[in-house]
């Protein structure tokens, strides 16, 4: 079977639409991320082209939802790249926790909530669970119930439990989760310190004060424009001396932007935010 | 004249490609897209591996990354590698397609977007069927299709499917691949 494909002036038509009806703005997007998603979406919900994904959405606010859902990108498992949170375990949490006995831990983009958990977890392992205020945003308030409820995909269980075993040897991850009737979920007890925020794309409020910002694997799916424009919102909401954490194979460079901040782990691409 | 070359391949690929690279002259003219499977826990020693015999430089690229002619970029682990229509490599960590991230077909595609028919795609040596589609919307956009003989592949899954999907310009062995690709330099 083909799959319908999203044209140039297609894309646009969206856009415009989403912008015009809901005041979301994806025209910041990566081109080809935004359009295979879009077909996704028209494919998965039978809707043939474009035109049947803007008749559609338009008039149906639960419907924009589900696809503001399918936009965010699931987090592909629990402690993605083991070696980074070995490096947060070991080294930035305690450091972050000898300079303040509370501290706010940021996630500007949570998605499926795998992040959010993965450091929660890792904070309990530390016995800091109490002293971290986690802010959790997202575009999609289909994602936020998802990870309030804590369910989560069985088919995942196999990788997460050997990423974990990657980072502690004196227990499973299974001490984090339930098995429900084929259903696993989360304990959501892990996320009491928790404050929601759904969020348009470009954030109209935003934390302050904040002491570590994850934010991996969300920019890619945005462009040049945008990246930079929220990598000077993250700016803002950190202290000096705050840190960021982006994805693997990301990078901080817009003009001037030594300035702004220190690469402190090259692999893990951990950046610190200079001291004024 | 060709903008770039796009080149796919999973199980028993290593070889033929270690082979390719080591043959290009320094000064390619193209850029080289390399889409190979790979496992997914272990984010580095491919490219470093890839580098001992390649006369060209191999990055993993950065997200957002520009793609500049003389160079090969191999896509990272467990991460899809679009080509955006301005020439920048884009990664994403959306569901593997045909059980795989980085997905050949993904790569393909997006490339065979941006490049039309100025893109030449190599399938070679592979144990499931990724990249026949993407192979497939080479030919369609225009592209040059290649397919590495399956009579000298170690696995023929691959190669066969594309064979079966698209009708290909070229069954190379990987010493007609290298001869080819020495040609587009003039």
């Amino acid at each position: 079977m083909t799959r319908f494909e999203l044209g140039i002036i297609d894309s646009r038509n969206v856009i415009k639409t989403l912008h015009d009806v809901y005041n979301y703005d994806f025209k910041n997007y990566a081109l080809t991320f935004f359009k295979r998603r879009v077909e996704l979406f028209i494919a998965k919900y039978n809707l043939k082209d474009a035109d049947g994904f803007i008749r559609k959405i338009e008039n149906d606010k639960d419907f924009f939802e589900l696809f503001l859902q399918d936009v965010c990108v699931e987090t592909t498992e629990m402690f993605r790249d083991p070696s980074l949170w070995r490096v947060l375990k070991e080294d930035i949490i305690p450091s972050l926790a000898r300079e303040s006995s509370h501290f706010k831990i940021w996630f500007p983009e949570v998605s499926t909530g795998e992040e959010l958990y993965s450091m929660a977890i890792i904070l309990k392992k530390l016995n800091l669970l109490s002293n971290a205020q986690f802010i959790a945003s997202s575009i999609s308030e289909l994602n936020i119930e998802k990870i309030k409820n804590g369910y989560f995909d069985p088919k995942k269980i196999e990788v997460n439990d050997s990423n974990y075993s990657r980072i502690f040897t004196d227990d499973t991850l299974s001490n984090y989760y339930t098995n429900e009737n084929e259903k696993v979920r989360w304990d959501t007890s892990l996320i009491d310190n928790t404050k929601f925020l759904k969020q348009n794309i470009i954030f109209d409020d935003y934390p302050k004060g904040v002491k570590l910002i994850l934010f991996r694997n969300q920019m890619i799916y945005y462009n040049q424009i945008l990246q930079e424009r929220f990598i000077k919102i993250m700016y803002n909401c950190l202290v000096p001396g705050g840190v960021l954490v982006i994805g693997n194979n990301e990078k901080i460079e817009y003009w001037n932007s030594e300035k702004d901040y220190t690469l402190i782990d090259k692999t893990e691409r951990i950046y610190k935010k200079k001291l004024a | 004249m060709y903008k770039a070359v796009v080149i796919g391949g999973s199980a028993g690929s290593f070889q033929v490609i270690t082979k390719i690279l080591s043959s290009l002259p320094k000064n390619f003219p193209l850029p080289v897209l390399l889409c190979l499977h790979r496992l997914k826990h272990v984010r580095s020693g491919f490219v470093e591996a890839l580098s001992i015999k390649s006369t060209i430089p191999i990055v993993e690229p950065f997200d957002k990354e520009t793609i500049k002619p003389g160079k090969g970029y191999l896509a990272p682990s467990n991460y899809h590698m679009y080509i955006e229509l301005n020439k920048r490599i884009a990664l994403s960590t959306e569901e593997p397609v045909n059980h795989s991230r980085p997905s050949i077909d993904l790569t393909f595609e997006t490339a065979a977007q941006a490049y039309r028919d100025k893109l030449v795609g190599i399938i070679l040596s592979g144990a499931n069927r990724d990249g026949a589609l993407g192979l497939k919307k080479v030919k369609q956009l225009g592209g040059l299709a290649i397919v590495q003989d399956p009579n000298e592949c170690q696995v023929k899954t691959m190669t066969e499917a594309s064979l079966k999907s698209t009708q290909v310009d070229h069954i190379f062995t990987t010493q007609q691949i290298i001869n080819f690709l020495l040609n587009l330099k003039e």
